[in-house]
């Protein structure tokens, strides 16, 4: 498969290419591990997994980085359909904090946008302009309240100056349709000090309940 | 100034030497090595003493006192000299010409040749330290650069003079001695595709420049530098037209075996390079020194140019000389 056969439109000429570029190794991949190419050549095998309808994008920086907050139940699917959906909506890649320092899954889960859970990290991917989605603490009993935001997670942010997004995602495990509902970005107080990270989680903790509130539809069984 | 290079007689050394007798602020260069430069030079003079000689070292240094002191007698183990060896080499380098220096009158800087392999790579530690991340070594060789750069602090506070710390990432060229340069232009190549994180490099050229940099700027305190961009092994194997072959737990230690036989020994530091990885925030030194390294991809397709590199004959030998 030549260039040529990607401008013609033949069809599998782009993934052709894509893996010819990977056997010799011209490919790409970010300090962090990220390999936008394999994200690109595994999307349409993602987008049988998980339907996505993005609300609220408009909020999201174009450039510079930001802490996207997100609730999470389980656990699975969630980082996978905030980095497909904000990718989606604006072109741009989340790095989803929370990846195990372990192979083979670390190095895996690294390759599609996984972070280690770190402040310095966080911080590091921030300095580099990137968008990181963290995660709130797990809410299994019921998926109507968001989990914890420990403030000391959103440090990063405060020392960076970068906003601060609350995302609340809507959707069910087994399911395939799943709603991100992207609010508007709370900016760190420019003073800093102890209760800066603390009165910025209290906020985004509101903020994604709310969203969650206004995004899950009417049920009388909860 | 007058300047001092520990550490002349190898690639780097030879050319700092070279650079700093280009630029005339630098009325007087002089090495110090185990082994002669390996290139020309033409103002700096060069006196061979091995490192580990402190009575010899310990009086050249105060003879000349100098006013910028490079030390890059900090030797990297399978470069040139086997760990043991280069281990002791360092230490005792450090510790003759650095204390040495701290008791000439004219000292104004130190600048020390250190790497990356300070912050280790230890299972949760930042995948991308700057130079506030705390130095936590995995290898003997990222010990041995931390007990230079804790000599070399010890002897800026006593001498009262700044010492900049240029923490490089991995230095590969063309023509540099180095074990993961070696190792990567073997024809066959062990990796751990599954387990493998990216790691950045930085130029012998670029290495040279930013020492250079630092001892002019007088700066103080660790620098990180390194190319932006990085790479993995399976990746760079690739690209230079080499066979992966993948090999996990006691493969190691057949795929190091085989290295060694080929003259390609795998250090700790390299291995550990090679799977877990190795990458740093070069921000600070971009800043600071004006030097905008190469990036790793830059530097891995040089390093697989060496097939590239004109043969001189013997009959044109004499013709560039």
């Amino acid at each position: 498969m030549t260039l040529d056969a990607v401008r013609r439109g033949v069809p599998g000429a782009v993934a052709a290419t894509a893996l010819r570029r990977r056997a010799q190794g011209a490919h790409h991949l970010d300090e962090w591990g990220l390999d936008p190419e394999l994200v690109a050549l595994t999307d349409s095998v993602f987008s049988l997994r998980w339907g996505i309808e993005v609300t609220g994008a408009e909020h999201l920086p174009t450039v510079g980085g930001a802490v996207l907050v997100c609730n999470r139940r389980v656990g699975i699917s969630e980082p996978w359909v905030l980095a497909r959906g904000v990718r989606q909506a604006t072109g741009r890649f989340v790095r989803t904090v929370g990846v195990p320092d372990v192979a083979p899954v670390g190095p895996l889960l690294r390759r599609f946008g996984g972070v280690l859970d770190r402040t310095d990290e966080i911080a590091g991917l921030l300095r580099a302009g990137q968008l990181v989605g963290l995660p709130m603490a797990r809410g299994l009993r019921t998926r109507e309240q968001v989990g914890r935001l420990d403030a000391a997670r959103l440090e990063a942010a405060v020392a960076t100056g970068c906003p601060v997004v609350p995302v609340a995602l809507v959707g069910r495990e087994a399911g395939r349709s799943w709603r991100v509902a992207i609010g508007a970005p709370a900016s760190p107080s420019v003073d800093g000090g102890p209760l800066a990270a603390a009165e910025l989680a209290d906020t985004t903790r509101h903020a994604v309940q709310a969203l969650l509130d206004d995004a899950l539809p009417p049920s009388w069984w909860p | 100034m007058r300047a001092l290079i520990t550490g002349m007689g190898g690639e780097l050394g030879t050319r700092v030497a070279n650079l700093l007798e280009a630029d005339d602020t630098w009325d007087q260069v002089v090495g110090i090595d185990g082994y002669p430069p390996r290139r020309r030079t033409t103002r700096a003079s060069f006196h061979r003493i091995d490192p580990r000689d402190r009575r010899k070292a310990v009086h050249l240094v105060r003879d000349l006192d100098p006013e910028v002191v490079f030390h890059l007698g900090v030797y990297e183990p399978n470069a040139r000299f086997e760990p043991t060896e280069a281990r002791l080499g360092s230490a005792a380098s450090a510790v003759s010409v650095l204390g040495a220096a701290t008791a000439c009158p004219s000292l104004r800087a130190i600048v020390v040749r250190s790497g990356i392999e300070v912050y280790g790579r230890r299972r949760g530690a930042p995948t991308r330290p700057d130079e506030s991340a705390a130095v936590d070594p995995t290898t003997p060789f990222g010990r041995s650069m931390v007990h230079v750069e804790q000599v070399a602090g010890e002897a800026g506070r006593v001498a009262g003079v700044p010492v900049a710390s240029l923490r490089f990432g991995p230095i590969v060229g063309p023509s540099f001695p180095s074990p993961l340069g070696r190792y990567l232009r073997l024809p066959v190549v062990a990796v751990a595709p599954h387990a493998e994180l990216p790691f950045c490099l930085t130029h012998q050229e670029d290495a040279a420049r930013a020492l250079v940099a630092a001892g002019a700027a007088q700066v103080d305190g660790p620098l990180n530098v390194v190319g932006p961009g990085a790479v993995t092994a399976s990746q760079a194997v690739r690209r230079g037209g080499r066979v992966p072959l993948p090999v996990a737990g006691p493969g190691w230690w057949l795929a190091r075996a085989a290295a060694e036989l080929l003259g390609a020994p795998l250090p700790p530091h390299t291995r550990e390079l090679l799977i877990r990885g190795g990458v740093a925030d070069g921000a600070a030194a971009r800043a600071l020194l004006d030097v905008e390294p190469r990036s790793t991809d830059d530097v891995i397709t040089q390093l697989y140019e060496w097939g590239t590199v004109a043969r001189v004959t013997p009959a044109g030998r004499g013709a560039s000389a």
